[in-house]
């Protein structure tokens, strides 16, 4: 009898669940499904590999999949190389100042990309701040340099959406690290720069994985950046977006998706995994 | 300050410098008296917001853009709310594994949500419609107002509902009488995350374009494509205005401190 009613209660707490999981099962899930079904079937509905196995064997393919992966790890090496020490500083120096940090990290976050795109269009232009200062006021160069549909350029402006979610991570796990463990260190005789090394940079390590799978993630999906500042690269969402503009072979994009899904489902299994372990 | 303060110091000014500077040069091209976008400007105008307003594929879109946000914040509250109050009191593993499920949506590429969803979406004969972006929208706002909800659920005592149960209150009574009151900082701070992720969102809006459902991020990237006017600048600067604006409301509404741990 107290079964029947525990029962029913928790089936009646269940449907509070039911709405929002049968809402994501048919539009986010079967779409997903649905896109990657599409890459292995034949015109005629037949089951094929064939796309997969031109495309990994394809020297053209192959190097989009490899140029995706380089670009997004060296967003990420490059955010996180950038973010820790002002992360290090929000936490341990900042004092009533960190209020203010906060916001400047915060504040990008509410602009939208074309935005930003914008802005690094006007700053680099043939005429632009920059070469104007490196010209005319520094007097460094004599003559402009070309900034824009450069690699160095793009790269720039994704590691300027990336970085704060990289400082972000790795502020909140140095914040959890015990300050006893580095006194401790100090005492024994280590000197600053080794206790850092040795018992602070250890300590938040999985803050820098959450951070960095995060950075890795969001990069390896974005192309609004690139189509708009060039740089030259071919990137698998790069070639999605063309696909569908132009080429409009569709199974094509299918397939660029599927791999592109994959990899992502990888990251969120690291990420779960690393999320786990400290314990959330 | 020892030296490493000072270079930690100069590293954190010069980070934020590159931080703000693209964005402080949107803001000041927008109130150029020039016809094109350039810095340092040379005087000052309000034109290019005037402009914005005469022309008719920005209001258009706009008006869209508003309406897609707040329903599909609506949506993802009805859908949402329910199901985080379920999940934050349940301790299983697999509680745990569908709280990453209704979450992940987040960390796909927006790209593959999007072209997925066209095609899926044109199968069940939605097509390109307003009604397909209302549902593509609440796909990747749902996440926010789960999360939010979730860990604003989570602080809160199961202590206060159980005792307004013990003196007789009705479930719908706890529900609207105290749940409700006390995860509504979460419900804010979700809804104002997920509007302002709709209404910034590019990567899926692009694929369900047309004369009728052009979102102000398409219709923005559609015509930068092909202009380089401070009109962008000047409706960039307003959607800044706008975010910052409705981050401070909800703030002074609920607290900065409730907003950070639903974070």
């Amino acid at each position: 009898m107290l079964d029947a009613v525990k029962n029913s209660a928790r089936a009646r707490r269940a449907l509070l669940l039911a709405p929002a999981l049968i809402f994501l099962a048919v539009f986010f899930v079967m779409p997903l499904a649905d896109n990657s079904a599409r890459s292995f079937l034949t015109e005629d509905g037949g089951f094929t590999l064939s796309r997969y196995a031109a495309f990994l064997t394809d020297r053209f393919y192959l190097g989009v999949i490899l140029e995706t992966l380089i670009l997004s790890a060296a967003v990420t090496v490059i955010s996180v190389v950038i973010a820790y020490p002002v992360a290090y500083v929000l936490v341990r120096k900042a004092g009533r100042l960190s209020g203010l940090i906060v916001f400047l990290l915060i504040a990008p976050l509410l602009t939208s990309i074309i935005m930003r795109t914008f802005g690094w269009q006007v700053l680099f232009a043939r005429r632009g701040l920059v070469n104007q200062w490196l010209v005319t006021d520094l007097g460094l160069l004599d003559t402009p340099l070309r900034w824009l549909n450069t690699p160095g350029l793009a790269i720039a402006a994704l590691v300027h959406v990336l970085v704060p979610f990289a400082v972000l991570s790795i502020a909140s796990v140095l914040q959890g690290v015990d300050r006893r463990l580095e006194e401790g260190a100090l005492v024994l005789g280590a000197s600053r720069i080794r206790t850092f090394f040795e018992v602070t940079l250890p300590l938040t390590v999985d803050g820098i994985g959450t951070g960095a799978i995060l950075v890795f993630m969001i990069a390896n999906g974005s192309f609004v950046t690139l189509v708009l500042l060039g740089g030259g690269f071919q990137t698998l969402p790069l070639l999605i977006y063309q696909q569908f503009n132009t080429t409009r072979d569709f199974a094509l994009a299918s397939t660029m998706s599927t791999i592109l899904l994959v990899i992502a489902l990888a990251c969120l299994w690291l990420q779960l995994r690393l999320l786990r372990r400290q314990g959330v | 300050m020892r030296l490493s303060d000072w270079a930690l110091w100069v590293f954190t000014i010069a980070f934020f410098i590159f931080m703000i500077l693209p964005i402080a040069v949107v803001v000041v091209i927008s109130f150029t008296s020039a016809g094109y976008a350039s810095f340092p400007i040379p005087g000052w105008s309000l034109k290019w917001f005037a402009r914005i307003f005469e022309y008719e594929p920005f209001m258009n879109s706009l008006w869209v853009s508003l309406k897609l946000g707040v329903i599909a914040t609506a949506a993802s509250c009805l859908l949402g709310v329910p199901a985080a109050l379920y999940l934050s009191r349940s301790r299983s593993g697999w509680a745990t594994a569908i709280t990453a499920f209704m979450l992940s949506p987040l960390s796909m590429p927006m790209i593959v949500i999007g072209f997925a969803s066209l095609f899926f979406l044109s199968r069940l004969g939605f097509g390109v419609s307003f009604l397909s972006l209302v549902i593509v929208h609440t796909v990747i706002c749902l996440p926010y107002v789960i999360r939010t909800v979730t860990a604003v659920y989570r602080a809160i005592p199961p202590a206060y509902e159980e005792a307004a149960q013990i003196l007789g209150a009705s479930r719908l009574t706890v529900f609207r009488e105290v749940t409700l009151p006390l995860i509504r900082p979460g419900i804010a701070a979700g809804s104002l995350f997920s509007f302002l992720t709709s209404f910034d969102n590019l990567p899926v809006s692009y694929f369900f374009g047309s004369a009728q459902t052009n979102t102000l991020p398409v219709v923005m990237l559609a015509y930068m494509e092909h202009q380089f006017d401070p009109s962008i600048a000047a409706l960039s600067t307003l959607q800044l205005v706008f975010a910052v604006v409705a981050l401070v409301v909800a703030d002074r509404l609920y607290g900065i401190q409730k907003m950070t741990v639903a974070t």
